[in-house]
């Protein structure tokens, strides 16, 4: 047991936390207005190496472990919801399976510009039927006769980075088996999918609550012609691939949760010692110490069970309960922290440049992507009871 | 006054601008299929208008065996109160055993007050009319009545049906659901007896003044009112291909509507889309042509009464609501469908 964290993570959550106040912090704000992805800011963390931090060196990574990548994603989180969910779908659900599932080959093609910044990735899994019960995915791959092309339709939505991103990790069915008792059972297998592919079109941008400045979209495939190298993993073998490429993604979401939750914190303390109400300020009143007293203990439980699962991320071969007990408590964390944060500022806190209406409206979606809480509710059971 | 006095199964012949309404056509062919089971066979339509007289060869064709005519510069538009007292007078002097109004807006005003005149009983909005016996089972100690009308409607926004008779008074009345009953193949060597009838006009304080009468135009259509809905969904392609889905509209007199996909594409205006986020509609017909049958789109449409679905993709989860579907490409499926159907139309009004 060693709660300390080593000078390296150190160094690295200073540098991390000093992009975010010059470069992030600024124009906040303004991304949450335009509803605008935050082009320039990427393009300068693509060029910092932020995009590939988990990903070894000799693939064009930082060759760090999963918990500096989980500190990047906290850092940002605590000053733009926006920017975190960037990085952390580009790195956990785009480079993360093509690192764990693909080919040599693929890996020299798409992970290397991914992991150095030169491309951005998404992944693209829910349908329009198929949100909780992933299984009810319609889109289908068929092999051409040749062997030598897939060929998919149909459509996914709700995509972050849709449309921004180069690469597109997409599940398909490409397989319809009777299982012993004759019922119909589908196979999906993953694909690695290139934007400019002919038949690939971006059809609704969502208009969200918040994380205003990501780019959420629908992908629509028609007729559209992959190579069959681009086949990730095993044919059949794409919904564990989906399964496990969530269970990292869900340490990512943790991590912006914390973060949006200590961001949302920071503020606060510092508006109460400021703001004066009857002659002292309102950080002298017991209710304004209690709440403040929950809350930074609700989010240091919930930064030890985020970093927890980033440890088993980077010792265990499977981390999918580790990462749902840290997902759902983080994220429930950061929604009731931001809504106190918010009453605590008083009638500020609904003005949008005090900044913790934002961070209340962005914590919201933390409990619904990458599996909602009750879905982490599902997998933590699943495992005491099994 | 005996029941056995009324014979005869009369209709009201529909017109507007002394042009015979299609109603009036459905309700002939209903009333010659009803009469087929009575003791009197014959089957007459009242016109009742200004400068109609011509129309009653159009109604001979179609099936009336008599034409009664109400001609009188009082009844040149519709009116309730010149109306009512024309139709209640030829039922009082004529004495019918079966009326039938076509539930028009004028049909849904005419038949109420023309039935509390002559004091007898009427069921509205009728799907279903026979000729049987009322009760339909024997009660014992009840007598068992025979030949009566038996008029069927739905009830409770259409959550149950049920079937009324009205064996102690007559005419026994119906309005009848327009679209539902089959006009005869037109036969114009048909000829009707025609007997003029004017109970005479008082105008009083109860006549109504018609100072303008509007024809609406409407620029967008409204698809919760329509009765037949041909939906598009991204499947259709492009905008330009829309002009299927249209021709076919056109075809079945029903109105375009899409899919949420279609809008954000902006290949139409919001207004027609229909689905969770857009409009809820319960045509009778809805036409789900490429649209991929979504639960956030089937929400808005299952109540329809018949769906029918085309789509290339037998696995898209339209056709598990449709209750007809065709697999195959929308661009080959729709002009054959729209042909079929105006050669089918074409054949059933005899053109």
């Amino acid at each position: 047991m060693d709660f300390q964290l080593s000078k390296e993570h150190e160094m690295a959550r200073s540098l991390f936390k000093d992009f975010a106040e010059k470069e992030v912090k600024p124009l906040a704000i303004e991304v949450d207005d335009t509803h605008e992805f935050p082009r320039e800011t990427v393009s300068k963390m693509q060029k910092l190496g932020f995009m590939g931090i988990p990903i070894p060196k000799e693939y064009g990574g930082q060759g760090c472990d999963p918990l500096t990548y989980v500190m990047c994603v906290e850092e940002l989180a605590k000053v733009c919801g926006t920017t975190s969910v960037i990085v952390s779908a580009h790195t956990s659900l785009c480079c993360d399976p093509i690192m764990t599932f693909g080919t040599e080959e693929q890996k020299q093609k798409y992970l290397i510009p991914l992991a150095q910044g030169k491309l951005l990735g998404a992944f693209g899994l829910t349908e329009p039927g198929a949100g909780t019960d992933a299984q009810g995915v319609q889109t289908k791959a068929v092999l051409s006769e040749d062997g030598k092309e897939w060929i998919l339709n149909g459509s996914k939505c709700f995509i972050t980075n849709g449309k921004e991103a180069d690469i597109y990790i997409i599940i398909a069915y490409t397989d319809i088996v009777e299982d012993k008792r004759g019922r119909k059972q589908k196979k999906f297998s993953a694909f690695i999918v290139e934007k400019n592919t002919p038949g690939f079109t971006f059809g609704t941008k969502e208009n969200k609550m918040g994380i205003h400045g990501s780019s959420t979209y629908e992908l629509i495939f028609q007729d559209m012609h992959i190579p069959a190298e681009n086949l990730l993993g095993a044919r059949g073998k794409g919904f564990p691939i989906a399964m496990h490429t969530l269970d990292g993604g869900r340490i990512g979401i943790a991590a912006q949760a914390l973060g949006l939750a200590e961001g949302a914190l920071d503020r606060t303390i510092a508006y109460v010692k400021e703001r004066k109400q009857f002659g002292r300020s309102i950080a002298q009143f017991q209710n304004t110490q209690f709440q403040l007293a929950n809350m930074a203990t609700q989010i240091e439980a919930a930064k030890l069970l985020v970093y927890q699962a980033a440890d088993a991320k980077k010792n265990k071969d499977r981390y999918s309960v580790e990462a749902a007990k840290a997902k759902l408590f983080a994220a429930e964390t950061a929604m009731e922290v931001t809504t106190k944060c918010v009453q605590l500022f008083g009638g500020y806190g609904y003005i949008k440049e005090y900044e913790v209406e934002r961070m209340m409206r962005d914590a919201k979606i933390t409990e619904i992507y990458e599996g909602t809480s009750e879905v982490q509710r599902m997998v933590i059971s699943g495992d005491l009871l099994k | 006054m005996a029941l056995e006095d009324y014979k005869g199964v009369f209709i009201f012949a529909q017109q507007v601008d002394n042009k015979i309404s299609p109603i009036a056509l459905e309700l002939l062919g209903k009333a010659n299929d009803l009469a087929k089971d009575l003791d009197d066979k014959t089957v007459t339509a009242v016109l009742i208008g200004s400068g109609v007289k011509d129309l009653a060869d159009e109604l001979a064709a179609y099936g009336a065996d008599r034409v009664i005519v109400v001609d009188d510069p009082e009844l040149k538009d519709y009116r309730t109160e010149p109306y009512a007292h024309a139709l209640a007078s030829v039922v009082n002097e004529f004495k019918p055993e079966i009326l039938l109004v076509g539930a028009t807006a004028i049909g849904r005003d005419l038949g109420p007050r023309v039935s509390a005149r002559v004091h007898t009983g009427l069921t509205a909005d009728c799907t279903q009319l026979e000729i049987g016996d009322f009760p339909l089972i024997a009660v014992p100690g009840q007598e068992q009545k025979h030949k009566q009308l038996l008029m069927t409607r739905p009830a409770f926004g259409g959550n149950t049906i049920a079937t009324i008779a009205c064996p102690d008074y007559r005419p026994q009345m119906a309005t009848v659901r327009p679209g539902v009953m089959q006009k005869l193949t037109p036969d114009n060597s048909r000829k009707a007896e025609v007997v003029e009838f004017n109970p005479g006009f008082v105008p009083d304080n109860c006549y109504t003044e018609i100072l303008k009468i509007v024809k609406e135009v409407s620029s967008v259509a409204d698809i919760q009112a329509a009765k037949i809905l041909v939906s598009g969904g991204r499947g259709v392609g492009s905008p330009e291909n829309f002009k299927l889905l249209d021709d076919l509209a056109e075809v079945l007199h029903g109105t375009v509507s899409c899919s949420r996909a279609v809008v954000d594409s902006g290949w139409k205006p919001k207004d027609l889309q229909v689905g969770q986020t857009g409009k809820t509609v319960r045509p009778h017909v809805y036409f789900a042509i490429g649209i991929s049958g979504a639960i956030q789109h089937v929400a808005g449409m299952e109540e329809s009464d018949i769906i029918i679905a085309i789509n290339k993709d037998e696995n898209a989860p339209i056709f598990d609501v449709a209750d007809y579907g065709i697999v195959g490409d929308l661009n080959k499926v729709v002009p054959l469908l729209t042909e079929k159907l105006k050669a089918a139309i074409a054949a059933k009004a005899g053109a």
